[in-house]
Order: C-alpha cells, then sequence, then structure tokens
C-alpha cells in the first residue's frame, strides 16, 4: 500500500493528527518486553481475535482503558512494535477527544492512520492512530 | 448456534406449495442445493462485507457463509440474537455463526421458511455488513414485525445496506 493512502482525504485524520501531536510519550510507564504486565491483557484472551493480528501483530490492552487503549503490539519475536489507540468515529462526531492517554516509553519512528470497520473488542467504526516503534519495513513485514 | 433443522415434512409441504402455487423460477438454484456467501475484508479492515449481499435461493436450500478474511459473523436478525429487530419469517429459526476467526471456516443453515431473511456481521453491523436471503418467490411484503421498545434498533448503516427484495429476485445474486 502507498504510504500516502493511510491518509484518506476525512478531516478525521486532521483531528487525528492534531490529537497525536498532543500526546505526551512520557504516560504510565509501558513495558517493552514480550509481554506486559498487569492490567494489561493478551488481547486474543478478552475477545475473539487471532493471537496474532495480520498488520497489528500481538495485542495487548488494560481492559479499562477500552476502547481508546493504548494498546501495546509485539511482533512473533516477542519484540513490541507500536503503541496503538482505537479511536471511535462516534465520538470524533459528537466533537469529543482524548486527553493524557498513555505511550510506551519508546522512539516514534513513524504513524500510521488507518480506518477500521470494527472488529470483536471495537465492534464500531474507528480509527487505528499506530505509532510504529519500528520501521516502515519492519511494520509492512507483520501483515502476514 | 445450532443451524437450522430441515425439518423433513415443513420442506416437503413447501416444496408442494411452491410447485402448486406459486411460479417457480427456473433459474433458481434447485432445492438441497447449496449457496455461498463469502465473508470478506480488505487488508486494512477498512472494507467489510458479505458476497453476495443478497441472494434469492429455492425453499430448502443450504446457505454456507465462509470466512475469507477479517473476523466476521453471520447472525439473523431476530430478538434471540441480542435484542435485534426481528426480520426473518414468523415460523423460521434464527441463527447465530459465532465469530469466524480462521479462513476457511464456515456455517451453514439451510432455509425451508419462503420469505426474506436479513441477516448481521455482529463486529460490523454499525459499519452496515448486513446482508438478505430471498427464499422462493415471496408474495407478500415481509414479515417484520413494528420495532418494539426491548429491540435494539437497526443502526443507520445497516439500514441503508439491503438490497430491495425485487433486485434480488430479478438478479438472484447482488453483489
Ligand atoms: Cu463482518
Amino acid at each position: 500500500m502507498p504510504f500516502n493512502a493511510r491518509f484518506t482525504i476525512r478531516p478525521i485524520t486532521l483531528a487525528a493528527a492534531v490529537l497525536l501531536a498532543s500526546l505526551s510519550l512520557d504516560g504510565t510507564a509501558l513495558a517493552q518486553e514480550a509481554s506486559p504486565a498487569a492490567p494489561f491483557q493478551k488481547v486474543s484472551a478478552l475477545v475473539p481475535l487471532p493471537d496474532f493480528v495480520p498488520g497489528l501483530g500481538i495485542l495487548y490492552v488494560d481492559p479499562g482503558t477500552l476502547p481508546a487503549g493504548p494498546f501495546l503490539a509485539y511482533g512473533r519475536d516477542g519484540r513490541l512494535v507500536s503503541t496503538v489507540y482505537m479511536l471511535p468515529l462516534a465520538t470524533f462526531e459528537r466533537h469529543e477527544g482524548w486527553a493524557g492517554l498513555s505511550a510506551a516509553k519508546a522512539a516514534v519512528d513513524h504513524v500510521d492512520v488507518v480506518y477500521n470497520a470494527g472488529h470483536p473488542g471495537v465492534a464500531e467504526p474507528h480509527y487505528h492512530v499506530i505509532l510504529w516503534h519500528v520501521s516502515r519495513e519492519a511494520a509492512a513485514a507483520l501483515a502476514r | 448456534m445450532t443451524p437450522v433443522r430441515l425439518d423433513r415434512r415443513r420442506f416437503l409441504e413447501v416444496g408442494a406449495l411452491s410447485l402448486a402455487g406459486l411460479r417457480v423460477l427456473p433459474s433458481l438454484r434447485r432445492a438441497g442445493e447449496e449457496v455461498v456467501v463469502r465473508l470478506r475484508a480488505d487488508p486494512a479492515g477498512s472494507r467489510v462485507w458479505f458476497e453476495p449481499r443478497g441472494v434469492a435461493i429455492l425453499p430448502g436450500t443450504r446457505i454456507r457463509w465462509e470466512l475469507e478474511a477479517g473476523v466476521h459473523t453471520s447472525t439473523a436478525y431476530h430478538p434471540d440474537n441480542a435484542r435485534a429487530p426481528w426480520r426473518i419469517p414468523a415460523t423460521a429459526t434464527p441463527w447465530d455463526s459465532g465469530y469466524l476467526l480462521e479462513p476457511g471456516r464456515s456455517f451453514s443453515v439451510t432455509l425451508t421458511v419462503p420469505g426474506v431473511y436479513d441477516y448481521y456481521c455482529a463486529p460490523h453491523e454499525a459499519a452496515g455488513m448486513v446482508g438478505r436471503i430471498v427464499v422462493g418467490e415471496p408474495g407478500a411484503p415481509p414479515y417484520f414485525p413494528a420495532a418494539r421498545p426491548e429491540w435494539r434498533p437497526l443502526p443507520q448503516a445497516a439500514a441503508h445496506g439491503f438490497p430491495e427484495v425485487a433486485t434480488i429476485v430479478r438478479h438472484r445474486a447482488i453483489r
């Protein structure tokens, strides 16, 4: 997928970008080990989703932070790959936002903002805002 | 989660009825055959859909939903399924596939009661992932009782997702 294709012309994207700019990366310390400590739980143990979600990796979340997250995504090798926020369209449409979302203490290489029609756990149209802690190449390798 | 049982007696009655009273569309698949509906998604999960989303069949035809990509369900619009509004024939048995997670997984029902059946995908209903099956040749408008307060409302995107019954009957399958 060409990089530009990820950024649709929806005004939502702009809102998400503004939101991102205001996010602090010094939030709660979030582990970079193969699996984060409680209250984080494997998403596939909470809702019917595969262990490894193509394009994202193995997801963990503190259920108390649903639906926004952060979700922490790990590769098959146990390496932290991204911090993901799942932001429902309905919240944007109500002109509401999010503040003080936590993030993994890891450098951000690049960001994707991807529309998702819904899935178990966040069963409504939403955007995935993905702070990638790995290169574009490594992120692309998670597609399968 | 139990698939609709093929009630042999009712199946035979319906068969006799359709031969005697209804004009049977020659191009419809014969009763006892199987029709496959694929549950699809693009790689990002941005677009999700049933293919075909509208299909016309004869009573006694088996419908099989097969997962191609993503995580989906096939769930009949019926109050037994999470207080959904009632959008299948009055005497038909509702179904719910549960989540289909692995590509290639499938779920089947055999529909014997003539009429219009609307169904949805549980995680994607709000995104408008719905489908419609027309069994037999409906002579009357679909039996959909008026909304009741104890049933949840139909999401807007879902309400706009159903192909017209007449269009489905004319084309047999709507993509
Ligand atoms: Cu679906």
